[in-house]
């Protein structure tokens, strides 16, 4: 009986054991040791070198912390570590000579890539982001007007730290829907459907006399990982319409008789895509419905009447139908199916697509959109008619 | 799975002592036995020889009856014994009222039932015939009264010791409800439950244990409500255990648990009557120990330590609110710091990056791991508390003042610990008081939890949270499982677990508690409050 349980005993500390040693769970890291990144840019180095910048969390200069009466390093709060390396991986591994810690790279919030290294195509330098367990798929994906390393040393007024700054500029695309944000996994996705051409918002730089701001200028277009052109604002929500990513946004009418705009704000927006294939033509049905708001006019005159309303939906959805138009003819002219026109077909009409894959490419310029665009004020806000002189309503 | 391995250590320890402890018992039991002798000489002698170095005691000889041709003794200690009463109920009658009978009135005063009958003006006696009673009733405060020529003795329970008067317990003060506590005067204890139940279902069972202490147990229910089963099992319980003194209930409830290696409480207990009485009509049995104002209550369920009496005075809605709270509190207050150490050195990735930020800009001076700070920390609470606790009162408060600015701020400014450490201990040490009931084993698991969480974090804690989880369904308290009524689900139970329904929908009792096929029901049904719309109409 007591050898029984002793024996029980054993086995039980030896699971405990097996438990803890085996399952691999063990790896202890204490906050001090880590070098928090929050951004990663990858530029063209020297002789075909891969030029890596991290973002480092600089606990000892940030402030804050209770500990402000000794030190009192005014240092910036973040630190930019550059270093050289033939392959990703390796140049992240030489940054340990500057920092003296691994760097701790879950917190990573955007990998930035630089012109150059965007022109010669992302996706050789996009597999070690992927694959790096610490990483995040839902890192977002950046293109920088110029360098990589440039951006990330703009210091932004209000936040500390530039790669969450750049994260929130994308994160909150909504507001105007001019951009969208695109993080590793969807760019992935992407990559590997083989007809879609991937899109990633683009970093500029304006500068003003002493201090320098960072501002989404437009989106980039790539094929098959390469860039070939950018879509500019109107453009980009021409292409989010057909998505229906739109989420907010402005749209700015002028009114027929010239006498002024009425400014409506983007409520609520879906957009619908159906293909349609006879004898060999390729057509899309794209339908868009808006709500909107009246959020502002530039005239006296009372615009919340029946026929004014329609005449305001009237040209409001064309110029939607313009943005989609612009979008559609940008992406013909670069030959990238930004859309996902194909993955469509292929969904609904996978018998034929197998015949048609290949030659997409020629195909793609040749298909007709046929864009329904409806949108609906359904409402105007705090006024219900404009502040204007008394006299002139009579 | 700990509680077993706990048990198998403690078994194995306890074989040894055993059966020394049993011989000496019956020993020391034999000598007293014997039965009195009919000389109240003899008697007195072997009496003052077993006391002869008590100096409290006093043997007073006296001669009545009509002629003064009787003789009689009184044995009284007079530490206990209440000597005006005495005088007044026990001598006076015998010396001078019996004068007034009619001398041709021939009484046989050498039989103690003729002197017990029609000459002491006392109702609280009793007959003994064995040295050994005789002597367990002085002890008790009792007067023994011994006659020449009777081989019995009167012991006369006269007056009360002096106990404390009752006033609000102290661990279990409330809002609303009665403000009586339980005192250490067992007698006065009954007398309380008897007042919030005057039923005649209502047993209160005596039992002496502790050899030496002679104290006097009560278990207290309700017949018809309790389980038979229940009793007999705590009876039998109760007559294991042979022990020397029973000082505290915490004796006897360390003697009859279900699981002496568990760290959680199989037995309740609580110092206000209100409750006491709540769980009797609920079909369980109290156990009173007279010298203490904690009485305990069997069977215990879990839960029972997240419910308070308040719960049931107040309306539900709010206290369904306290409730959560309470499970909550519970959670973080075992979890709390196992939990921040889990994520701060194993998984830095599932803190968002802002506060990951922030963390780290805390801990940038420390030069502990976050282990090691979190021990420290709950080393200190602990500290304190204890030394609060036990200190008096003006005292007390000075450690909570300087416990507060060293620890809570000057160690922080000198760089040992990271001020979130100090947020995330003085939470957890909050909620510690939140379930007093489990404050115990809260503080057991806290630093169970907090070691798994430094070796293996997340898993460390998973691990630690399913072997406590196995180890409370397994756990029983008199046959009722320890997760009654969530493990085995019982949905009537589960209206006063989560949530406090009202109380006319509460219209069972607790099945588990009372394994009753009668009638479960504690109230008619319909009793939801409504106004009484044909009253209006009839009134109109």
């Amino acid at each position: 009986m007591r050898k029984k349980t002793c024996l029980s005993m054993v086995k039980l500390v030896l699971y405990f054991f097996m438990m803890l040693t085996l399952s691999g769970c063990l790896g202890a890291r204490e906050i001090n040791d880590l070098e928090i990144v929050i951004g990663m840019g990858v530029d063209k180095g020297e002789g075909g070198q891969i030029s890596l910048t991290a973002q480092i969390v600089n606990v000892s200069s940030s402030g804050g912390g209770p500990s402000s009466s000794g030190g009192g390093g005014e240092g910036k709060p973040f630190w930019n570590v550059s270093s050289k390396g033939d392959s990703i991986f390796e140049a992240v591994r030489q940054i340990t000579h500057m920092t003296g810690n691994r760097l701790f790279i879950s917190h990573n919030q955007a990998v930035i890539f630089g012109n150059d290294i965007a022109a010669e195509g992302l996706q050789k330098y996009l597999d070690f982001f992927l694959r790096a367990h610490e990483m995040r798929p839902t890192a977002l994906i950046l293109v920088a007007e110029d360098k990589a390393s440039d951006v990330m040393d703009a210091k932004p007024e209000t936040e500390k730290y530039p790669a969450l700054n750049i994260a929130k500029l994308v994160e909150t695309y909504g507001f105007t829907s001019h951009l969208y944000k695109v993080n590793m996994k969807d760019f992935a996705s992407s990559l590997m459907s083989g007809t879609t051409a991937q899109i990633a918002p683009l970093l500029s730089i304006v500068k003003e006399e002493e201090s320098e701001d960072i501002y989404v200028s437009g989106m980039v277009v790539f094929k098959d990982g390469k860039m070939v052109g950018k879509l500019n604002h109107d453009e980009a929500r021409g292409l989010l319409w057909v998505l229906g990513k739109v989420e907010s946004g402005v749209l700015d009418v002028s009114l027929p008789d010239g006498k002024g705009k009425a400014i409506l704000e983007i409520m609520k927006a879906k957009g619908q895509v159906t293909p349609v294939m006879e004898d060999d033509k390729i057509a899309f049905q794209i339908k868009i419905k808006a709500e909107t708001s009246l959020s502002e006019q530039t005239t006296t005159e009372n615009l919340a009447t029946n026929e004014m309303f329609e005449k305001i939906q009237e040209a409001s959805a064309e110029i939607i139908h313009q943005e989609i138009m612009a979008a559609f003819d940008k992406s013909k002219e670069f030959n990238a199916d930004i859309f996902g026109f194909g993955e469509m077909l292929h969904k609904k009409y996978s018998e034929q697509w197998k015949k048609i894959e290949k030659n997409w490419d020629e195909i793609y310029p040749t298909i007709q959109l046929n864009i329904n665009a409806e949108t609906k004020i359904i409402k105007t806000d705090l006024l219900k008619k404009p502040v204007s002189p008394k006299k002139e309503e009579k | 799975m700990l509680g077993y391995i706990f048990r198998k250590f403690l078994f194995n320890n306890s074989l040894k002592s055993k059966d020394k402890y049993m011989n000496e018992n019956t020993d020391t039991a034999g000598s007293n036995g014997d039965p009195l002798s009919s000389d109240l000489d003899k008697n007195l002698a072997v009496i003052k020889e077993i006391l002869r170095d008590s100096s409290d005691v006093t043997f007073h000889e006296f001669n009545f009856g009509h002629d003064r041709r009787f003789k009689g003794a009184l044995v009284f200690i007079n530490s206990l014994a209440d000597k005006e009463e005495i005088n007044k109920n026990i001598l006076q009658p015998l010396l001078y009222d019996s004068l007034m009978l009619h001398n041709t009135v021939d009484m046989d005063f050498t039989q103690i039932d003729t002197i017990s009958r029609n000459i002491l003006s006392v109702t609280d006696y009793l007959k003994v015939n064995l040295l050994s009673s005789l002597l367990d009733n002085l002890l008790a405060g009792s007067a023994i009264l011994l006659i020449h020529g009777s081989n019995e003795a009167l012991a006369v329970r006269l007056g009360k010791g002096k106990s404390r008067s009752i006033e609000e317990p102290g661990t279990e003060v409330v809002v609303r409800g009665p403000r009586e506590g339980f005192i250490e005067d067992v007698s006065v204890n009954i007398a309380l439950i008897r007042r919030k139940i005057k039923d005649t279902d209502l047993c209160v069972e005596r039992f002496v244990m502790g050899d030496k202490s002679k104290t006097d147990v009560y278990i207290v229910y309700i017949r018809s409500l309790v389980n038979p089963k229940l009793i007999e099992e705590i009876r039998r319980r109760l007559n294991r255990v042979k022990i020397e003194a029973i000082l505290e209930s915490g004796y006897i409830e360390q003697y009859i648990e279900d699981s002496p290696g568990s760290i959680f409480p199989t037995v309740s207990n609580c110092e206000k009557p209100d409750k006491v009485a709540a769980k009797i009509l609920e079909g369980r049995a109290a156990i009173l120990v007279d010298g203490t104002p904690f009485v305990l209550v069997v069977p215990m369920v879990f839960i029972e330590s997240f419910q308070s009496v308040e719960d049931y005075y107040a309306r539900p809605f709010f206290v369904s609110i306290i409730r959560i709270i309470r499970f909550l509190s519970y959670i973080i207050s075992t979890l709390g710091p196992a939990i921040y150490v889990a994520l701060t050195v194993f998984h830095q990735e599932l803190i968002p990056t802002q506060l990951l930020i922030s963390i780290a800009e805390g801990r940038e001076r420390v030069p502990f791991p976050a282990i090691l700070e979190a021990f420290l920390m709950l080393f200190a609470f602990d500290l304190l508390r204890e030394a609060g606790v036990r200190l008096p009162k003006p005292v007390g408060q000075t450690v909570g003042i300087v416990g507060a600015i060293v620890l809570g701020q000057a160690s922080v400014e000198a760089g040992l610990i990271s001020p979130i450490m100090v947020i995330v201990v003085s939470a957890t040490a909050i909620a510690s008081f939140a379930v007093p009931a489990q404050t115990d084993s809260g503080t057991v698991l806290r630093y169970i939890y907090l070691a798994l969480a430094g070796i293996a974090g997340g898993f460390g804690i998973i691990m630690g949270l399913l072997a406590t989880l196995l180890h409370l369904a397994s756990l029983r308290s008199f046959g009722t499982p320890y997760l009654w009524p969530v493990v085995p689900l019982n949905l009537a139970g589960l209206k006063d677990v989560f949530f406090r329904m009202p109380l006319w929908s509460m219209t069972k009792r607790p099945t588990a508690i009372t394994w009753d096929d009668g009638d479960p029901y504690n109230q008619g049904p319909g009793l939801m409050p409504s106004p009484n719309t044909q009253d209006n109409s009839d009134s109109q």
